[in-house]
């Protein structure tokens, strides 16, 4: 190999191992900062929420809604429209739940009823224990 | 003094020689209209948001304690801090505007083919980089017009599997936006994205005079008539010289251009400013009426009415990659528009499809 040859293979490898050594401080640099895996719960009493009315919440940082479905029970759903992200909000009057971004509407157990979303909301654990309801 | 100044200039750069050779001797078509013009108004249009940005800078907080307090005392407390914020927010509505009609007159001119494709290209990256700089400066108001269009936005990638969870939370810092997500804003509007729309800016300006102006194809003596084969510069030595006559012609526009701004800014200067940027950032709310800027109103519209998210992303997607390598799969020699048909069709169908999508996502 030419001198000249074996100086620019081997500016191009120490260049290159340069710049990859880079990437991974880089990636680690921007990549969202990790944060404890929260179990938190959270109980409520029954009477704080009459049948047809709902109860807006923050579960592990998740905005969330706790709606008293008239003759089917208590349910927790994540409040995060699963198009875009915006916040759903109850409809009292119709029974359902509205994405006021994209016009998403939501039934009370979480599935989409209209709209761009493709899923339904994410449902939370939810048990009722006497009087006391208990979310996550 | 000024003739000292021009002397000692004279002998050291030999400032003469310069404005002769670059100003005066290069020569831009005869045929040339007001739409030539349009780049040079894009470029006057930046220059005004850097330096408005860069008063902003003297008093805006870049914390989500703060953000919305301090645009809030920009606009009410600080002297003649209304003006530089109207300025910037206007600026930047008027300078996506001008960007629209100078890549409109470029395609109605033919302008894009070749040996243009490359300043073609360059254009629409400084589009997408100027769209950027909009969406990243929109969320550091920290209102909740900034907070809930950055959510909205920042969830696109979502749309793709496997690596879209993984992007969002990238762009936002985490599963939501929250301070991290402003605090990178921040830094891709004042640190990573300048430096790329100058690079650009520079590489445009660069090829646009390495090339040559293109002319109006609208008549016979248009440049283009015979094969690209190789590299020759387009010049026009019976044309008008770039110094005086088509700086003066820019000057107009950017005189016009200012009119309109202020005219905004005087009479309306509420107009890209809605409620809901009035109202600071609550994560726990989305407004019930939030629209995005009327850039953006065309592809909001279209992510409402097709039902899969994925579909409608990626048909955006398909689009822009469309328009950006539009002068490869149009490679037809003739430039007049007028001359072809099905292109001049296409070109006001697909006008019309963008301005009653815009319409319509502004009153649905």
């Amino acid at each position: 190999m030419k001198r000249r040859k074996f100086l620019k293979s081997l500016l191009a490898l120490l260049g290159s191992t340069t710049l990859i050594s880079f990437a991974y401080p880089l990636v680690r640099f921007i990549a969202p900062p990790s944060r404890k895996a929260e179990v938190k719960r959270l109980s409520l009493q029954k009477n704080e929420i009459p049948a047809g009315e709902a109860r807006e919440i923050v579960l592990n940082n998740t905005p969330a809604i706790i709606i008293n479905r008239p003759g089917k029970g208590y349910i927790a759903l994540s409040r995060v429209c699963t198009h875009l992200g915006c916040l759903v909000g109850y409809n009292k009057a119709k029974g359902n739940l509205i994405c006021p971004c994209h016009a998403g509407i939501f039934n009370l157990d979480g599935k989409v009823l209209s709209g761009p979303p493709p899923k339904p909301l994410t449902e939370f654990p939810l048990r009722v224990e006497g009087e006391t309801i208990i979310i996550g | 003094m000024w003739q000292r100044i021009k002397q000692g200039l004279e002998t050291r750069i030999g400032l003469e020689d310069l404005i002769n050779t670059k100003l005066k001797s290069y020569s831009v078509p005869r045929n040339t209209n007001i739409f030539y013009t349009l780049g040079g108004v894009a470029l006057v249009a930046f220059i005004i948001q850097a330096i408005s940005g860069f008063f902003l800078l003297i008093y805006y907080v870049p914390h989500s304690d703060h953000a919305f307090r301090s645009v809030q005392y920009i606009m009410t407390a600080a002297p003649f801090g209304w003006l530089f914020r109207l300025m910037h927010v206007v600026g930047s509505n008027l300078m996506v505007a001008v960007i629209f009609l100078h890549l409109l007159s470029v395609f109605f001119m033919g302008s894009y083919k070749k040996p243009r494709e490359l300043t073609w290209i360059v254009g629409w990256l400084m589009l997408l980089v100027t769209l950027t700089f909009c969406l990243s400066g929109y969320l550091l108001p920290w209102s909740q017009l900034s907070y809930w269009t950055t959510t909205v936005v920042t969830a696109m990638p979502t749309a793709f599997p496997y690596v879209g969870d993984y992007i969002a939370n990238l762009l936002r810092g985490g599963e939501f936006v929250s301070g991290i997500t402003l605090n990178r804003f921040f830094a891709l509007h004042v640190a990573f994205l300048p430096p790329i729309l100058v690079g650009l800016m520079v590489i445009h300006v660069f090829l646009i005079r390495r090339i040559g102006l293109s002319s109006p194809p609208f008549d016979a003596s248009s440049e283009e008539t015979k094969p690209w084969t190789e590299y020759r510069h387009v010049s026009y030595p019976n044309g008008n010289s770039f110094y005086p006559y088509f700086v003066l012609k820019d000057l107009y526009m950017v005189a016009l251009y200012l009119v309109v701004m202020f005219f905004v800014i005087t009479f309306i200067p509420t107009l890209f400013l809605p409620e809901a940027s009035n109202i600071p950032a609550n994560p726990l709310m989305t407004p019930a009426y939030i629209k995005p800027q009327w850039y953006f109103l065309a592809p909001y519209q279209m992510l409402k009415l097709i039902p899969n998210k994925f579909l409608g992303i990626s048909i955006q997607i398909a689009l822009i990659g469309t328009f950006l390598l539009w002068p490869f799969f149009d490679t037809k020699i003739e430039r007049n528009i007028l001359k072809r048909p099905l292109l001049l069709a296409t070109f006001i169908a697909s006008l019309v499809l963008w301005v009653v999508l815009t319409m319509w996502g502004r009153s649905s």
